[in-house]
Formats: C-alpha cells, structure tokens, sequence
C-alpha cells in the first residue's frame, strides 16, 4: 500500500464543457505521490473528460474548454499562461484505443518524443529505447523486430508500445484511459504488474471499468457519476465498505 | 443448401457485377481518349516536333518547342506561388476549420473553383493584361495560377481531414507543440496523397486553353520574356486544330499526346520520387 503522502497533483474545483455541455461538474481530488489512483464509474460520466483535462488535451477538441486548478508541484497548469505542451511532456498519457504511429517503426514509435525534443544521438536514442521497452514489459517480445511497424503488434503489445512511448519522455504523472479494456487477461495482467512497477517513480491515475483491477492495484479509488466525484477514498475502504449508496450499488453490479 | 442463402448470393453477384460494369463504363471513355490521341498524336509525332519552332503558312515540317517550353515556363511560375499558397490554405482549413477566417476562406475557394477557366481569363485580363498594355506570359501564369488554387486547396484539406483526431492527440500527448503535430504527423504521413493532388492540380492548369487565350495569347517564336505573350501546348493545339491545313492538325494531334504524356509523365515521377522518399527518410532524418 501506499505510504507516501507528500501531494504530487492536486485537482481544485475542475468544471469541463464541450461548448454547452457540462461534462465535469467541479472535481476536487488530491494525488499523492507515488500512488496509482483508479477512477471507475458509468460510462458517460466524464471519466476521460477529466484526465483528459489533466494533460491539457481536452482543450484540443473543438469548442471545448475547462476551468479550475490542476496543481502540479505547486503549480496551477491549468492557468492560461501556462503552455500546454511543457505540460503534456510531464504528464503522460496511454489512450484507450493502442495508437502507436503508422509507418513508423517499434524502435521510433518508441523513441520519438524523445527525438522531438531535439535527441539526437542513436546511442542515448537506443538506450532510451531499450529502457522503457523494457519497462513496459516489451522488450523480451521485440527485441528482434525494433524495425517492424509498430502497427504490426498484436493489440496488447500496441498498448505495452505506447505505454513505452508516454514513459520515454519522462513524466512525473502517467494518464491512463482504460488501458487494458482491450485486453486479454494474459496482457492485463501484464499491463497491472507494470502499473505497480512505474508506481515507484510516478504517480498513475487509470481510468477502469474492471472493478477487480481497481480494488487489485488502486491506492485510492474514485466514483463518478454524471461528471460528478460522488466518492473518493483508499480502495480498501471503498470496494469493502463504501459510505454513498450509489458507489455500492455500482460496485456490486446493481447500477450502470 | 436454403433458398434464402441461394437468394443472397445471387444478389451478391448482381451487385458485383453492377459495380464491376459501371467501373467498365467509365473507363472506356478515358480508354477511348487515350488510344486516339495515341494513334493520332504518336504517328504525327517526331522529333522536329520538340526542336523545331512552327514553319510558315503553307510550309510543312516545323514543331512545338516555343509551346511546350511556354507550358512548362507558365505551369511552373503559377506553380511556384499558388502551391505553397494552396499548401497553407489548405493545411489551415484542416487544422483551423472552425474558426470564422476559414469558413470564410472555404467559402471563396468553393466559389473560385465554381467559377468557369474562361471567366478566370477575362478576370487576369483586366487586372494584368489591360494596366500592363500587353498580352504577357505574367498574365497567363496569373490565370493559370489562380486555377490551380481553390483545387489544391480543397484537396489538400480533404486529404489532411482523413487524419484520425486520434493520431494528433497521440502525438500532442508526447509533448509536441502543434505546429509539428501538423508537419509530421499530419503533413509528413500524407505527402503522397498532397503530392497527387498538386500534380491533379497542375494537370488542370496545364491543360488550360480559355484563361491563356486574351493573357498568354500566344506567338510563333520561342520566348522566355514574361512581359510579352507566350506559347503554349493548348492554345497552340486550338490554333491548329481549327485550321485548314492538314499538316498543322496532325501537329494538333501531336500536341496533345505531348500533352498528356507531360502531364501523366510529372505524375508518375512524382509520385515514384515521394514513395522513394517516404520508405526511406519518414521520420529517420527529418526531426528538427
Ligand atoms: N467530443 C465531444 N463532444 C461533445 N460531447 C462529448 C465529447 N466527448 C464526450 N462527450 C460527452 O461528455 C460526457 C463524458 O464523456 P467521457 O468520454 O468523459 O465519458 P467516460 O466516463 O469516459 O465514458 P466511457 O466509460 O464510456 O469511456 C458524455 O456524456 C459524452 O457524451
Ligand atoms: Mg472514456
């Protein structure tokens, strides 16, 4: 479990809209560092809207703005002044959808942040390459093949590819939007192991539908519904002994 | 076997075969276009026809070399502004396409590519042709230019449209800023597709004939100065091919199979340089 309570990402009061519609309404939560946080609840409830404030890509979509304080080591990243995309290299993020680059290889799809922020020597390029391979559970499986199209992975290895990715850049938070919702138990468990891993250097917070998985590997725990944190806690007391009705209703499987 | 079963695969053929006939329908004209202009243009052609300025009236034998290099000089001058013009316009309608500058710009470039090539004419007439006081091969690379445009502009915003939302928020996720989101995963994964829809725009241009005739108009002689009229395939084409010496048709002939070769032939190469380029350097070079 985790011990660490020293605040890494703190969330103030975050509303989020696509043009009219209210999609978060007013989320307060607080990260610790070094913990992997689960965030479950109906589908439709602003689970992806919310994280996808966090790295600042929900402001991408046309018409869509949010409001509030994401507090990053201090900082509010979510004030105008602030640019998105210093923010996006700290705060990774693995999509629901595996979507490594087409045409490009395992070996760039790997490394190509990296080499976008201006890394240029094949040595450290490689060995960054090697290192968050392995980190995600990859290496083993594509060490042969770093040239093949990353697009020529099984979906499972396609996820592990851009977990790798996102850990390339080194980020201090890693998003993750149902990474495992298209896979096997086989490459879940993979996916969860590794989560438990990368907990000891960064804080995750992962979107899920598989309640197992959030009571399995979660620290803490988040109920939506409706764009609407309805409960918030150590996963042990919410998936044993939850305080809302709803969340046991949803929990147990009577709800959504 | 059941009945129904029998039923759909009998309409899964009937269709196929619909599909397949109508594909047949519409490559029998481009066929039929090719193997006259082919059996017309390849007999009549030799190599006078490259070196040779045109002989006087009357006289036979002369070519098409002041005409093929007008095309090529007034293509490439209309070329050199209107398709990195086109390019970005393009490329801001994709990336930009909600704000009010591009649904005002969408709505000039449909219009402009509505308008008919001999209005274009007119148009590159009164700006350029009637203040300069003279028919120039400016004025024809002006009209020529403002034809190839609106399509290349369209065509590259559809092409960049096909662009998952997906793949751009994969790439900003990593931390790049927008501008090489747009160039290397937007701009750099398509360049074939861009390439082929220049080259169609090009094509249209250089077979032109109504927006060169009051601008480029057209001489007997090689020239290479802007400021006086020009030569070129089409108009020479029409020149010839309403005249009532045989020897000038057979050269009508002989010019629009060069022509179509030219224009097939840019196609071509482009496209095999791009795919060239694209195996080899997508993404290995380029990082800035
Ligand atoms: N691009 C969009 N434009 C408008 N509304 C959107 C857009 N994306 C999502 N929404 C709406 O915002 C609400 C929250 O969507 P979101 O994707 O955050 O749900 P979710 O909790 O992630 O659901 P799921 O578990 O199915 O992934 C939904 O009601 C959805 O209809
Ligand atoms: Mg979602």
């Amino acid at each position: 479990m985790n011990t660490n309570t020293e605040t890494d990402l703190e969330v103030k009061n975050l509303h989020a809209w696509f043009g009219q519609f209210h999609a978060v309404k007013g989320i307060s939560v607080v990260y610790p560092k070094q913990s992997i946080n689960a965030i479950i609840g109906p589908s439709g409830c602003g689970k992806s809207t919310f994280i996808r404030c966090l790295n600042r890509i929900h402001e991408e979509v046309p018409g869509a703005r949010s409001e509030g304080e994401i507090i990053l080591k201090g900082v509010n990243i979510n004030a105008p002044n602030i640019d998105p995309v210093s923010i996006r290299r700290q705060i990774g993020m693995v999509f629901q959808k595996p979507n490594p680059f087409p045409s490009l290889s395992i070996f760039e799809n790997t490394i190509i942040g990296l080499k976008l922020q201006g890394v240029r020597q094949k040595a450290k390029l490689m060995e960054a390459a090697e290192t968050c391979l392995r980190k995600a559970a990859l290496w083993d499986e594509v060490k042969d093949k770093l040239h093949q199209q990353g697009t020529s992975l099984s979906g499972g290895q396609q996820q592990r590819l851009c977990i790798a990715r996102a850990l390339a850049v080194n980020p201090s938070v890693l998003l993750m939007d149902e990474p495992t919702s298209a896979l096997d138990p086989i490459a879940s468990a993979k996916i969860e192991d590794l989560m438990s891993d990368l907990k000891k250097e960064f804080t995750v917070v992962v979107v899920t539908h598989n309640m197992q998985q959030a009571a399995r590997i979660a620290d803490y725990t988040s109920f939506y519904i409706l764009g609407e944190m309805i409960e918030h806690g150590l996963s042990s007391e919410i998936f044993t002994n939850p305080k809302v009705p709803q969340t046991e209703d949803y929990i147990t499987g009577r709800f959504g | 076997m059941n009945s129904s079963f029998k039923f759909r695969k009998f309409k899964n053929i009937f269709f196929m075969s619909l599909f397949a006939l109508s594909s047949l329908f519409v490559l029998i004209p481009l066929f039929l276009i090719f193997k006259y202009v082919f059996m017309m243009g390849a007999t009549s052609l030799n190599f006078d026809f490259f070196t040779q300025l045109p002989m006087p009236v009357g006289e036979d034998g002369g070519g098409m070399k002041h005409a093929i290099w007008g095309t090529l000089t007034m293509v490439g001058i209309a070329a050199s502004v209107a398709v990195p013009l086109g390019l970005f316009c393009g490329i801001y309608l994709s990336e930009f396409d909600k704000s009010p500058l591009a649904n005002a710009l969408r709505f000039c470039i449909d219009l402009l590519t509505g308008v008919p090539s001999i209005v274009i004419g007119i148009f590159a007439y009164i700006l350029v042709v009637v203040p300069f006081k003279s028919f120039s091969a400016l004025a024809g690379s002006f009209a020529l230019g403002i034809i190839i445009l609106p399509i290349l502009t369209r065509s590259t915003e559809e092409i960049l449209k096909l662009v998952p939302a997906h793949m751009k928020e994969a790439a900003l996720a990593l931390g790049m800023p927008r501008w090489k989101v747009i160039y290397y995963i937007v701009v750099r994964s398509n360049l074939s597709a861009l390439i082929t829809g220049m080259m169609l725009a090009l094509s249209r241009a250089a077979g032109e004939t109504a927006p060169l005739l009051f601008t480029a108009f057209g001489t007997r002689f090689l020239s290479f100065d802007l400021q006086s009229p020009m030569a070129s395939l089409p108009v020479q084409i029409y020149t010839y091919a309403i005249s009532p010496f045989d020897d000038w048709q057979r050269q009508a002939w002989a010019g629009a199979f060069v022509l179509i070769i030219l224009v097939l032939g840019l196609n071509l190469l482009s496209r095999c340089l791009i795919n060239y380029k694209a195996i080899i350097d997508f993404f290995k070079k380029g990082s800035p």
